[in-house]
């Protein structure tokens, strides 16, 4: 298994990912001309002709014997400079008189693009087969995760101060989001899935016009759209574990539509962005064989041609790495070239 | 024979009676003895200034039935209704919210914290024995007080403004401040009125939120009770509307009782008022006429009652000497008098015909 770039002859696999992908996850609609655009935006950042306001780093997971994609991640370089992005972000309001012996707090939904300009990982998907079981061993969905903080701290320069990753809320049994059922139903005359279907499409901008432009007292929620406020989905726990892992936290910014939670940290203190670690490549063939579980993370240097993956073993005491003839076709690599590496059971 | 007049010390004991037993209790007018008591100096030092244009000013008058000796009813104007503190009241509005993208608009209505009723003059503080309900004694009490502002207009703004208690239901709950205000405060009702009448009520407004709220997200009964009147009060809502005021955009922070405002000329009180000398004739002498207020031409002295609207062939208005001598007039004097009756009211389920019963029991 590896990562490289999208490439233009991944169609037909992306809208086959896209299908699978369900609601709630916006930035990938089942939609053939949003995603052919999607791959060439792409494939024009990895190829460095776009703007940084334009960056959209798209990755696939790749299956290398058969071709299938397994999965799907992306960093958008900078968000809201083409299209708003707007938060909630829950603030706490003070109702105090000494003289009336009044103390009390009153969280409040103030509507923000607080986030203009933060790079965001997103778009992480990886298809039922390739996750749980058999293939738990495999550590797919952390490759896909952790393969964006070598990214990005191999390309540091392209990316801003701030990242973060907004994460899919809460849904009840019947598929419904409480959150939007109280708050976004009253201002938007469409259901959750066509709000989310256009946001997707990037076609935000009737969220500013539709949405309240003041504050939302949260006491005014129900109980049930209250309980959403900052929670994720149940899916998507082993997802923000990971992120939270590396040093991301949530700072009270929330979805505007689902309620759910925006986890951020400053790149430079991104636990993967501080450890991975560049190393010069010696190809051997014979020695140890990997581990059962895999734990050293790997990616390349080059923009053009990026590839990660999972290595069998970690930098030597001299800060070089050796690899299998295996390993480095998997990565395109030879002897002499150097790789960013990380150990994630440090 | 009924007569309004300024409040004085020795109507204290009424006053406390009548804030007791106002329906529902009104924050303006909290059964409160040292409170009451600063209402009365307070006045007294209205009328007694020198006053060129409205400020602080707040006049109390009292209804006094002159068989018992005593006020039974009670009635105030705040010369501003927001002059040291501001006035709070929450403003209907409507914001559009529209999408080209989606082709959609929307209309989203919001209450929003506003002064602007800081400015106008306020009838307020108003509370009747119960038995004298129905009566024109109602009427007199409540409109005694336009008579008074015909005449000192230098006094008070050109817009008046008059809040009325908001609904409550069976239970006496305020379904509006359930939703709204006892989040911010976590008090129920009574409560709060009680404490807004110690304290002031602008007092209280400064903790309430301060950013507008989006009526979709109140309750259902919540939203019902904006603008709507306490049901004691529909009558007297009524007949405010007859006089000449219009419901408005603001209602009351608390329970979303209904703002009324005018501009005080057009008011029929203040466009059929007309200035009359006065001649004197026996009670059982004086012809039959339609009832009006009459009120003499003194400040401190200010005194208003219901006489029959009857005018010589001369323009003079013909009193009874008992009449006479309670607005302190003689022979010769002018009077101001007023139409009771409003057009439009009589024909209305539940007003009650204006006429010359004083609820004698």
């Amino acid at each position: 298994m590896r990562i490289r770039p999208i490439a233009r002859g991944d169609l037909d696999e992306l809208q086959a990912l896209a299908r699978e992908t369900g609601v709630g996850f916006t930035s990938l609609p089942d939609n053939r001309d949003f995603l052919a655009a999607k791959i060439d935006s792409a494939i024009a950042a990895f190829e460095e002709r776009q703007p940084a306001n334009r960056r959209n780093y798209f990755f696939v997971l790749e299956e290398e014997a058969s071709g299938r994609l397994a999965g799907c991640c992306a960093i958008e370089g900078e968000v809201g400079h083409e299209v708003p992005f707007y938060h909630y972000r829950v603030g706490t309001l003070a109702h105090s008189s000494a003289q009336l012996d009044l103390h009390r707090t009153i969280d409040t939904l103030f509507l923000c693009s607080d986030h203009t300009g933060d790079a965001e990982v997103a778009s992480l998907f990886l298809r039922p087969e390739y996750r749980g079981g058999d293939r738990r061993q495999q550590r797919n969905g952390a490759l896909l995760s952790m393969m964006r903080w070598l990214f990005m701290a191999e390309f540091r320069d392209r990316f801003p101060d701030k990242v973060l990753a907004e994460m899919r809320g809460v849904f009840n049994e019947r598929g419904r989001s409480p959150f939007w059922d109280c708050l976004g139903a009253n201002f938007f005359p469409m259901d959750f899935d066509e709000a989310d279907r256009l946001t997707g499409l990037g076609q935000k901008s009737f969220i500013g016009e539709l949405m309240p432009k003041y504050p939302i007292y949260t006491p005014f929620l129900s109980e049930a759209a209250r309980a959403c406020i900052g929670r994720v989905h149940e899916q998507t726990r082993p997802a923000l574990a990971m992120l939270k892992q590396q040093g991301l936290r949530w700072e009270g910014y929330i979805d505007i539509f689902d309620g759910g939670p925006t986890v951020e940290a400053y790149i430079d203190d991104v636990r993967a962005v501080r450890r991975s670690r560049r190393c010069r490549i010696e190809v051997a063939s014979g020695g140890d064989e990997a581990a059962e579980r895999p734990r050293w993370l790997a990616a390349t240097t080059r923009m053009a041609n990026f590839r990660a993956a999972w290595v069998g073993r970690g930098p030597d005491e001299e800060g070089g790495i050796r690899l299998t003839p295996a390993e480095a076709a998997c990565l395109e690599v030879a002897t002499g070239d150097l790789l960013r590496v990380l150990d994630t059971e440090e | 024979m009924l007569v309004v007049r300024p409040v004085v010390p020795a109507d204290l004991p009424a006053l406390e009676r009548l804030a007791g037993d106002a329906v529902p209790q009104l924050t303006n007018l909290p059964a409160h003895r040292d409170r009451l008591e600063e209402r009365i100096v307070r006045s007294r030092q209205a009328f007694e200034a020198e006053v060129a244009f409205p400020g602080d000013e707040h006049y109390t008058f009292v209804l006094e039935d002159l068989e018992r000796g005593e006020a039974v009813g009670t009635a105030t104007i705040r010369a501003q209704a927001g002059a040291v503190d501001a006035y709070y009241t929450y403003r209907q509005e409507t914001l559009i919210h529209a999408s080209q993208q989606l082709n959609v608009r929307r209309e989203v209505q919001t209450l929003a914290l506003s002064h602007e009723v800081s400015e106008a003059s306020l009838l307020c503080a108003y509370s009747l024995d119960p038995r004298y309900r129905g009566t024109s004694a109602e009427s007199l009490l409540r409109r005694a007080r336009l008579m008074f502002i015909a005449q000192y207009p230098e006094r008070f703004a050109s817009l008046l403004a008059m809040a009325f208690p908001g609904y409550l239901d069976e239970a006496g709950e305020s379904p509006f401040w359930n939703s709204v205000g006892c989040h911010f405060f976590g008090r129920d009702y009574q409560e709060i009125n009680a404490l807004a009448g110690i304290r002031s009520k602008s007092f209280i407004a400064e903790v309430m939120p301060q950013f507008p709220l989006y009526l979709p997200l109140l309750t259902p009964r919540a939203r019902a009770a904006i603008g709507r009147e306490h049901p004691d009060h529909e009558r007297a809502l009524s007949e405010m509307l007859a006089e000449g005021f219009m419901r408005s955009r603001h209602v009351d922070i608390f329970d979303a009782g209904p703002v009324i405002k005018a501009e005080r000329e057009r008011l029929q009180s203040f466009r059929r008022a007309a200035w009359h000398p006065v001649r004197i004739r026996p009670a059982q002498a004086l012809p039959d006429a339609a009832p009006a207020m009459v009120a003499n031409q003194s400040l401190g002295g200010f005194r208003c009652v219901v006489a029959r609207y009857a005018l010589s062939p001369t323009g003079q208005l013909m009193l009874s000497p008992e009449h006479a001598e309670r607005l302190g007039v003689g022979e010769g004097r002018a009077v101001l008098a007023a139409p009771l009756a409003l057009p439009g009211l009589e024909d209305e389920e539940g007003g009650h015909e204006p006429g010359y019963d004083e609820g004698e029991l």
